[in-house]
């Protein structure tokens, strides 16, 4: 196979202070690719022209649901974990307690009105030569570094999302992340002048959206729809406490559910329950302090939790407008992604690809799921964010096209295992991958791989293709 | 590195491949848990197209290799199904007896497997989640009882679906992944019930999708099981 580390060329990251010699194809600089993304999707997410009519559909009234066939289980073996599956409750709002909202922020109004508030809270520990070692000061000092970057492009009157994207490339400092996750998805204005009234148009659309949605309980919903969602909420990383809390599960409830029923061509699938998580925590970690994957929501002001909600509910809709073939019948966009998976790898590390075939492993059986879920059941909620990071820094093609690259990044990483093993053995080891203990560290060195593999054949791209028909002769290296 | 073990020993073994198709959150996950690991988990995330498991059976007069593919149960996955029940040999269609819709819909599957699987499938109905319904009884028959302690969450009486299953020569159980109730059952049963033309020799390269042309050559000729022969296999012991 094609060495990683015996390749003469090396992607831009990491470490960034590494020129990068010329490459076999076009240097791909992620700002390149932005200008055509904007170029391309500009008119849909002009927050003033297009938005009014875009989002108009929150306004109208919602259909009563199709047909109540069955009163969905509220024996189901998930009941027991809360009511979430008993339809003939109301959703719960969690009241405005403003007492007992242990770890939020102080300034979380500010923060509600305005994330570029959140550019002035970040907090610097002092360390001293006394009491830290040179190491741990110069991390700080590179980390301090590293935020007024952020900030000093973030400040401006109007943000300039190339520089944004490309620092962003190499991950987002974790207290700038949710403005500048907004900002890439475009979903926050890079003009300031505009922040404020779009985001409080686009949150009301949301929440009316959903007092619609919700006017006549649980009852009044799409019971098909509804009964999936109530059922898989629960099941939603089931080993972060965040997602246990009843607060959690049902803003989540309320996200997929809207999101389901303005999407009818594909409307809730499995899966898209995972990639709403990502931006729960991080939007939610904005307003508080310490961990958030054990915090319990449940505290919070409403006016918090909606902001919350409503923000998760724009960034998986911009998120998911880029991956819709995904989702819809036939699932035609996961099909051609693992085509492209196939194609890719056999290029990449073609003995692997012959192994695989003669132990009769078929791409789909164990990539489906990594197409599906953006790799979320082979990596943490964590690990995921900075993946984000990335792949939002690419643009629109982040999480189609990129996806694929680190899809074959993360395959070959485990060929030489993989070319010991029979048909069981290979299917056991792709379910459960060594993954657990992965960190940034490792985050980086697999987005490195994918930025290589793109840099050698994204020009080739026979394999993104549909039919692959077109003959793309072999890179020599 | 395919396992070879027994090799030449009397006693048939073979690898069999088994589907798991059915409704979402019926709970076909957490029996092939219960049946692989005995465990049991409350809150087990969606399956995503499918998963691969495997484990053996040993029963008197064979081993079984079960080579189990547990299938996504959304209906938008429905489109992936046939790659998974191609070539196999026994399928385990699982609804949940608290929710009548999953019947429905195991019926619709069991429509599917006889028009479009290999003609000698071995078909099981498990109505999942008995540990919903207060009792076990196999009478239908709604006791007028109230047991307001033990609230009798069952919709699907045991008779209705065994009865569909016998119009459809399946075999049928009534299980329960989180007590383990019958869970055994069910795969001894079914190991008991593949025809022995169907067994193939263990040790072959994977019998994955990909091997479609080599497990094909047997499957021409086998019979339809009954109730009989679910009888006569559910008095088989089985150490699995």
């Amino acid at each position: 196979m094609l060495k990683f580390e015996s390749l003469s060329v090396r992607p831009k990251t990491p470490p960034p202070s590494i020129p990068s010699p010329p490459l076999p194809t076009p240097t791909h600089r992620p700002g390149r690719n932005f200008t055509d993304f904007m170029s391309q999707t500009d008119d849909d997410w002009d927050a003033d022209v297009k938005d009014e009519t875009a989002d108009d559909f929150l306004q109208q009234k919602i259909k009563p649901p199709r047909s109540i066939e069955h009163r969905p289980a509220v024996s189901s073996k998930l009941s027991g974990n809360g009511s979430s599956t008993d339809l003939s409750r109301a959703p719960t709002y969690p009241s405005p307690r403003r007492k007992d909202t242990q770890g939020l922020k102080p300034q979380f109004e500010g923060l509600v009105r305005d994330p570029g508030n959140s550019l002035h809270m970040i907090y610097h520990p002092t360390l001293s030569a006394d009491t830290h070692t040179e190491a741990e000061i110069e991390r700080l000092n590179s980390r301090i570094k590293r935020i007024n970057k952020f900030k000093r492009i973030l400040q401006s009157s109007t943000v300039d999302l190339n520089e944004l994207r490309e620092i962003s490339w190499n991950g987002i400092p974790d207290e700038l992340r949710p403005m500048a996750w907004q900002m890439l998805l475009g979903y926050l204005p890079a003009n300031s002048d505009r922040r404020i009234n779009t985001l409080e148009r686009k949150r009301k659309e949301f929440i009316d959206g959903v007092k619609q949605a919700f006017v006549r309980g649980t009852a009044g919903l799409d019971q098909t729809i509804w009964h999936q969602i109530s059922i898989d909420v629960p099941r939603t990383n089931p080993h972060i406490p965040l997602y246990g809390f009843e607060t959690t599960q049902r803003s989540l409830e309320r996200i997929l559910y809207v999101w389901a029923i303005r999407h009818p061509a594909s409307g809730y699938v499995q899966g898209i329950n995972d990639l709403v998580t990502p931006f729960f925590q991080v939007f939610l970690s904005a307003y508080i302090d310490g961990e958030v994957e054990t915090f319990n929501p449940n505290s919070l002001p409403k006016e918090v939790l909606d902001v919350i909600e409503a923000d998760s509910f724009w960034c998986l809709t911009k998120l998911l407008d880029g991956i819709q073939d995904n989702y819809i019948h036939t699932q035609p966009g996961i099909q051609r992604q693992v085509a492209g998976l196939r194609d890719l790898v056999q290029r990449i590390d073609n003995s692997l690809t012959k192994h695989l075939a003669e132990q009769g492993v078929e791409f789909i059986q164990f990539s489906f799921r990594w197409m599906n879920c953006m790799l979320m059941r082979e990596l943490s909620v964590k690990n995921t964010i900075r993946m984000w990071d990335t792949y939002m820094a690419e643009g629109q093609a982040g999480f189609s096209e990129f996806h694929l690259y680190v899809c074959a990044a993360f395959l070959v990483k485990w060929s030489e295992p993989l070319q010991k093993m029979d048909f069981q053995e290979t299917m056991m080891f792709l379910q459960a991958l060594p993954t657990q203990s992965w960190g940034e560290k490792e985050m980086e060195i697999l987005l490195s791989e994918a930025f290589l593999w793109q840099s050698l054949f994204r020009n080739s791209s026979a394999h993104l293709r549909q039919g692959g028909a077109a003959h793309v002769p072999t890179i020599n290296l | 590195m395919a396992s070879r073990e027994e090799a030449g020993a009397p006693k048939l073994s073979s690898s069999v491949k088994l589907v798991l198709l059915g409704e979402a959150a019926v709970g076909k996950s957490s029996l092939v848990l219960r049946f692989v690991n005995d465990d049991f988990q409350e809150n087990k995330e969606p399956t995503i197209g499918a998963a691969f498991l495997t484990q053996k059976c040993n029963l008197p007069t064979r081993t079984i290799k079960f080579e189990i593919w547990d299938t996504a149960g959304q209906e938008r996955f429905a489109s992936l199904a046939p790659m998974y029940y191609r070539n196999a040999q026994t399928a385990l269609v699982v609804y949940d007896i608290t929710k009548p819709t999953s019947l429905t819909k195991a019926k619709h599957w069991v429509a599917e497997l006889q028009r479009q699987a290999s003609p000698g499938i071995v078909i099981a109905l498990v109505g999942n989640k008995l540990d919903l319904a207060s009792s076990n009884a196999i009478s239908a028959n709604a006791d007028d009882v109230d047991d307001a302690e033990n609230e009798d969450r069952r919709a699907i009486p045991t008779s209705e679906a065994k009865a569909y299953a016998e119009e459809e020569s399946l075999l049928f159980y009534e299980t329960s992944a989180k007590t383990g109730e019958n869970v055994q059952a069910v795969f001894e049963a079914i190991a008991n019930a593949i025809p022995e033309s169907t067994l193939k020799p263990r040790g072959g390269a994977g019998t994955g999708m990909g091997g479609g042309a080599r497990s094909s050559a047997n499957e021409g000729h086998s019979h339809a099981v009954n109730m009989a022969d679910a009888t006569r296999a559910a008095k088989e012991g089985c150490a699995c």
